[in-house]
C-alpha cells in the first residue's frame, strides 16, 4: 500500500489548527510560534495587509472548508517566515481541500499540492468540489488575482520547487516554505519534477481540465468499477471510496489519466478503514443531474459500445502500487463542503482549458512501464519469428527505464512483467478458430466450411512467412480484431430476419429448394425447413420515466429521450380555395397514399405464407384471420364506392396510371379471387389506349403480362371472348391497342388461349356463338390493314396462331399475317 | 473470412499492403496495421502517389490515419504479382512539378471557359469538389 504521511490525521478538517502536528520539525517550530505564545515582532500594519489579502483569497477558497476556522485561528502573524507560515498553515487545510491532483507534478501543482499534509484521500467529497475548487485555484492563479500578494513574498522558493508556477506566488510561496521541511523523504520525487512545474503556463489550466474532464466525465456516466490503480487515483481525487474491482475495464483508461500515472507513479493509497468514519455519504455523491442521460434511459453501459479493448497495464500499476518506496506525493486534503460547480467559469473558458491538454497531446515524451503497442507486436514477433531475444528483449527496456527516476530502485517487477509473452499467441500457429456461425443459413455454413478447407492450405504458409518478416505486424491485437469483429456481427443481429436481411434468406431459400428438387424428385413430401436461428427478440422499446399523477410533462430528458417540446395534434385543413393544379396534384398524391397501402397489404399477404410456417400452432388461426382480413381488404380497395361488388374501372385506372400502381397490380393479380381478376383484366383491356398512353414514359406495362396471361388461361370461353370484345372495343381501338406492345401481347395471348380451348377441347363453346368468329376475322382484317411499321413487336409470339389464323383465313391471307407476324417477330 | 464467415471484414486485411483512394483524390499505399468499426484505417509506411500522364511520383509520408467516411475504395496489393506496368515513376520533384503544371493549365482552361460563358451571358456554377449535398 502507499504509504501516507501521518498528516493525515490532521486533515480531518478540524479547524483549529493545533491538531496540525507535522513530522518535520521546521514546520512544528513554526506551529509552536503560530500559535500561542510565540510573538512575532512584525509590522502588524503589514501583516494585516498580507491577511487581507489572504482573507480575500480564502473567501474565493471559501467553499474549501476553511470557513472562519482558518482565519480565526491566526492570532497575530509574525515576521515573513511566520507568517507566511502560519498562513501556510491554515492554508494547508484549506488548500489541502482543495483535491488536488498531488499526483500530477508534470503540471505544475505538485509543488503546491504536495506541501500540502497529506490529506485523508478517503474522504472526498466528490468531483463536483474537486473541480469546484481547482476552479478557484485557477482564478486565484490568475496573475490579476495572486499578483497582489506576490510582491510581498519574497521568500526564495526551495530546490525543487524552484519552479513554481509565477500565478501561484501568493499562495504558493508559504506553501512551499512549509514543504521545505518536509522535503526530506521527498527528495527524491521532487528532482523529478521541474520538468513539469517548468511549464508553468499551461499546467495549471490543463490539470484544471484534467480535472474537470473527469469531473465531467464522470456525471456523465454511470458509476463504474476501477482498476486498482484508477480507484486510488480518483480517490485520492476525493471521488469517493469506490469498490476496486481489479482488471475491470474503464472508459478512462486512455484519457490523459494513464499517462500522466505512467509518468509520475501513483498517490499513496489511504487506509480504506477511513472511509466510514464520520463521513457522510452524501457528501462524495455527486449532485444529480436533472438531465442526465441515465435516469430515464435505458442501461447505460460502464464502458460504451465503442470502446477498445483496454491494454494489459493493470499489472504495470498494481506493481507500482505494491512498490513500498512509492511515491512521496501528498494527497490532497480532503474537502468538507461540496459546493455547487463553479458558475464564474464561462463555458468558454472550460472549454478553453479543457482543450490544453488535448493540445498538448495526451502522450508525454516518456514512455510508461507498460508495454507498448510496438513492443508488445515486436513481441509477438520475435516469438513468431523463432528466435528468441533474451527475454523482454532490447527494445521493451526504454520503457521500463523510462519508469526509473519514480521508484526507488531498478524496474525489477517490470522486467519480471514482461517476460511472459502477452496472452495472444502468434497468431499464426493457432489452431482453426472455430466460428461462431449459428447465425448463417446451414447451406451458407456448408459452402463457407468447403471455401475455408479449400483456402486454408495454400495461403497459411505464405502469410506466415511474410508476417515473420515484418517487424510492424500484430500491432493490432487478438483481442481488438475480436472487438472489432464484435461491433460488425452485433450490427448483424436482426430480431425479424425477413425485415432485414430479405435477400440473404430468400436466396437460400430458393436454393435449398432447388437443391432438393434436383437431389430427391422421387421423394414426394416436401417439407419446407425452418430457416436458421436467429438472434432472439430483445425488446429494446424504451419506456420514458412516467411518474403517475404528475403534473405537465417531466423534466429528465437525455439523448436517449428527448423531451417532447411541442404538442402537435393533426388536424385536417379545410381548403377553400380550390385551385386546379392542386386538385391534380392531390388526386396524384391520393392515388399514390392508396397505392402505398395496398402495397402494404400486399406484402402482408405475401408473405404471409412464410410467417405461417413460422408461427406456432397456437397462433396459426389468427394468422390465418389476419390473412383473410388482408385479402379482403386488398380486394375490397379496388372496388368502386358506390357500387360493392364490382371491380372499379376508375379506380383501377387510376392506380394504373402510377408507376407502381402497375407494379402492384401485377403483383396483387394472383391474390384476388378469379372473377375479380377476371375483371381487373377486363378493366384493363378495356381502358388500353388511355393506359398506353399514360404508359409511353415509363413502359412498364409489360410487367402486366405475366399475370395476365394467367388470368387469361383461366378465364372461361365466354369471358374470353368478351376480352376479346373488350380490346377491340370502339372504333379504331385496336389499331392502337396493336400499337402497343403489350396491347399486341395481349392480343396474341387471348387468342392463343382461345385456340387453345378449340384445339383441346372440341366441345368448347367458343364457336357457340359467332362472337369469336367475328372477333377474329376483325382482328385478321386490322392486322392485315395495318402497316407493318406501326404494328409492335410483342414480347413473344404463341406458336399456335398460325393454326388459329388457318381456321378462319384464307390461305393467301394466311401468308400475308404469316409473313406479317414472322417481320413483326424478326424485327423485336 | 476467419472472424466474420458469411460476411465481409477488414480484419483479413491488416499487416498487408493497400492501395486507397480518398475521397480528395489522393492515393495511398501503405500496410494496413488498425482499423475500427467505422472502417478508419492506419496505415503504416505510406506513400502518397502521385499520377499525372504516365509518370508517377511517390512521397514518403510515414504513418497515416483516415477517417473511415473519406475512403472512397481499398484494395490489396499483391506484392509478389510481377508489376508490369507502362507508368513510369519518377523523383518526387518531378512530379510535383508535373502536377502543379497539370493544374495550372487546368485551372487556365477553367478560367477560358469562364470568361467565354460569361461574354455569352450564361454562367455555370463550379461545384465544389468537397461538398457532395
Amino acid at each position: 500500500m502507499f504509504r501516507f504521511q501521518s498528516l493525515d490525521e490532521d486533515c480531518t478538517l478540524e479547524e483549529e489548527d493545533e491538531g496540525l502536528v507535522e513530522e518535520e520539525d521546521e514546520i512544528d517550530q513554526f506551529n509552536d510560534d503560530t500559535f500561542g505564545a510565540g510573538a512575532i515582532d512584525d509590522d502588524w500594519q503589514e501583516e494585516h495587509k498580507r491577511l487581507a489579502e489572504l482573507d480575500e483569497r480564502d473567501e474565493l477558497a471559501a467553499g474549501l472548508g476553511l470557513g472562519g476556522g482558518g482565519l480565526g485561528g491566526e492570532p497575530d502573524l509574525g515576521g515573513t517566515q511566520h507568517s507566511s507560515s502560519s498562513s501556510s498553515s491554515r492554508l494547508p487545510p484549506s488548500a489541502g481541500c482543495l483535491p488536488l491532483p498531488s499526483s500530477l507534478p508534470p503540471l505544475g501543482f505538485s509543488s503546491s499540492s504536495s506541501k500540502l499534509p497529506p490529506p485523508d484521500v478517503e474522504d472526498r467529497p466528490g468531483d463536483g468540489d474537486l473541480a469546484e475548487s481547482l476552479a478557484r485555484l485557477i482564478l486565484e492563479a490568475d496573475p490579476a488575482i495572486a499578483g497582489v500578494g506576490a510582491a510581498e513574498r519574497p521568500g526564495p522558493p526551495p530546490g525543487s520547487s524552484g519552479s513554481t508556477l509565477p500565478g501561484l506566488h501568493g499562495l504558493d510561496q508559504p506553501r512551499v516554505l512549509q514543504q521545505t521541511p518536509s522535503i526530506p523523504h521527498q527528495h527524491p520525487h521532487h528532482p523529478k519534477l521541474p520538468p513539469g512545474p517548468s511549464a508553468s503556463g499551461p499546467p495549471p489550466s490543463s490539470m484544471l481540465s484534467y480535472q474537470q474532464q473527469q469531473h465531467l466525465m464522470r456525471r456523465g456516466t454511470a458509476p463504474m468499477g476501477q482498476v486498482n490503480s484508477h480507484s486510488i487515483w480518483e480517490n485520492s481525487m476525493g471521488f469517493g471510496p469506490v469498490s476496486v474491482t481489479p482488471g475491470l475495464v474503464t472508459h478512462m483508461e486512455d484519457s490523459p489519466l494513464m499517462s500522466i500515472i505512467k509518468e509520475v507513479g501513483l498517490p499513496k493509497r489511504p487506509p480504506q478503514g477511513r472511509n466510514d468514519e464520520g463521513r457522510d455519504l452524501s457528501e462524495r455523491v455527486p449532485p444529480p443531474r436533472a438531465s442526465s442521460p441515465v435516469i430515464g434511459s435505458p442501461p447505460v453501459r460502464a464502458v460504451p459500445i465503442g470502446t477498445p479493448p483496454k491494454q494489459p497495464m493493470s499489472h504495470a500499476l498494481n506493481h507500482q502500487i505494491h512498490h513500498p518506496t512509492a511515491v512521496h506525493v501528498r494527497a490532497p486534503v480532503q474537502h468538507r463542503y461540496p459546493a455547487p460547480f463553479p458558475e464564474r467559469l464561462s463555458p468558454n473558458t472550460l472549454l478553453n482549458i479543457a482543450n490544453s491538454p488535448l493540445c498538448r497531446g495526451p502522450f508525454p515524451p516518456r514512455v510508461g512501464p507498460v508495454l507498448s503497442q510496438i513492443q508488445r507486436a515486436q513481441l509477438l514477433n520475435s516469438q513468431v519469428a523463432g528466435f528468441p531475444r533474451g527475454g523482454p528483449g532490447p527494445p521493451l527496456l526504454p520503457g521500463g527505464g523510462g519508469f526509473r527516476p519514480f521508484f526507488g530502485g531498478p524496474p525489477p517487477p517490470h522486467g519480471h512483467r514482461m517476460g511472459p509473452p502477452p496472452p495472444h499467441g502468434p497468431p499464426n500457429h493457432t489452431p482453426p478458430i472455430r466460428h461462431n456461425t449459428t447465425h448463417l443459413h446451414p447451406q451458407h455454413r456448408r459452402m463457407l466450411t468447403q471455401r475455408m478447407q479449400s483456402r486454408g492450405g495454400d495461403r497459411g504458409r505464405t502469410g506466415g512467412d511474410r508476417r515473420s518478416r515484418d517487424p510492424y505486424s500484430n500491432l493490432m491485437t487478438q483481442k481488438e480484431k475480436e472487438w472489432v469483429t464484435k461491433i460488425q456481427m452485433m450490427q448483424l443481429q436482426s430480431t425479424d430476419p425477413y425485415l432485414d436481411d430479405y435477400y440473404y434468406q430468400n436466396y437460400y431459400e430458393k436454393m435449398e429448394k432447388r437443391q432438393e428438387r434436383e437431389r430427391d424428385s422421387s421423394k414426394k413430401e416436401h417439407t419446407t425447413k425452418l430457416i436458421t436461428p436467429q438472434v432472439a427478440k430483445v425488446e429494446h422499446t424504451y419506456r420514458p420515466v412516467q411518474f403517475a399523477g404528475s403534473l405537465g410533462k417531466l423534466t429528465v430528458s437525455s439523448v436517449n429521450n428527448p423531451r417532447k417540446m411541442i404538442d402537435a395534434v393533426v388536424t385536417t385543413r379545410t381548403d377553400d380555395e380550390e385551385k386546379r393544379e392542386k386538385q391534380v396534384w392531390n388526386k396524384r398524391r391520393q392515388i399514390l397514399y392508396t397505392v402505398e397501402k395496398m402495397y402494404s397489404l400486399l406484402l402482408e399477404v405475401q408473405d404471409f405464407e412464410k410467417r405461417f410456417v413460422q408461427t406456432p400452432e397456437e397462433d396459426r388461426d389468427a394468422l390465418v384471420e389476419q390473412h383473410k382480413t388482408n385479402t379482403e381488404q386488398l380486394c375490397s380497395s379496388l372496388r368502386e364506392k358506390e357500387w360493392d361488388d364490382r371491380v372499379s374501372d376508375e379506380q383501377c385506372v387510376m392506380i394504373m396510371s402510377v408507376r407502381k400502381g402497375k407494379r402492384l397490380i401485377s403483383r396483387l393479380l394472383p391474390f384476388l379471387p378469379s372473377p375479380q381478376a377476371a375483371a381487373v383484366v377486363m378493366a384493363i383491356a378495356r381502358n388500353l389506349p388511355a393506359l398506353a398512353k399514360k404508359d409511353k414514359q415509363d413502359q412498364v406495362l409489360c410487367w402486366l403480362v405475366e399475370p395476365v396471361s394467367t388470368v387469361i388461361q383461366s378465364l372461361s370461353s365466354s369471358s374470353l371472348t368478351d376480352l376479346l370484345q373488350e380490346l377491340q372495343g370502339n372504333e379504331g381501338q385496336l389499331a392502337t391497342v396493336l400499337h402497343n406492345k403489350f396491347g399486341v401481347t395481349l392480343l396474341y395471348l387471348i387468342l392463343s388461349e382461345g385456340e387453345r380451348m378449340q384445339s383441346s377441347d372440341p366441345n368448347c363453346q367458343l364457336m357457340d356463338d359467332n362472337r369469336w368468329t367475328e372477333l377474329v376475322f376483325s382482328v385478321t382484317r386490322e392486322l392485315l390493314s395495318v402497316p407493318s411499321s406501326s404494328l409492335s413487336p410483342p414480347l413473344f409470339t404463341p406458336p399456335n396462331l398460325l393454326s388459329l389464323f388457318s381456321r378462319y383465313v384464307d390461305r393467301q391471307r394466311l401468308e400475308l399475317l404469316q409473313d406479317k407476324l414472322q417481320m413483326s417477330t424478326l424485327s423485336r | 473470412m476467419n472472424y466474420v464467415p458469411g460476411t465481409a471484414s477488414l480484419i483479413d486485411d491488416i499487416d498487408k499492403k493497400h492501395l486507397v483512394l480518398l475521397r480528395d483524390g489522393r492515393t495511398l499505399i501503405g500496410y494496413l496495421r488498425s482499423i475500427d468499426q467505422f472502417a478508419n484505417l492506419v496505415f503504416h509506411q505510406t506513400v502518397e502517389r502521385i499520377h499525372v500522364g504516365k509518370k508517377f511520383g511517390d512521397i514518403p509520408r510515414g504513418i497515416f490515419i483516415v477517417r473511415g467516411e473519406n475512403v472512397v475504395l481499398l484494395g490489396e496489393i499483391d506484392v509478389e504479382k510481377p508489376c508490369d506496368t507502362v507508368l513510369q515513376q519518377v523523383s518526387i520533384e518531378e512530379i510535383l512539378e508535373e502536377q502543379r503544371l497539370q493544374q495550372q493549365t487546368k485551372q487556365e482552361t477553367e478560367k477560358v471557359k469562364m470568361q467565354v460563358l460569361k461574354d455569352r451571358g450564361l454562367s455555370i456554377p463550379k461545384a465544389d469538389n468537397l461538398d457532395e449535398y
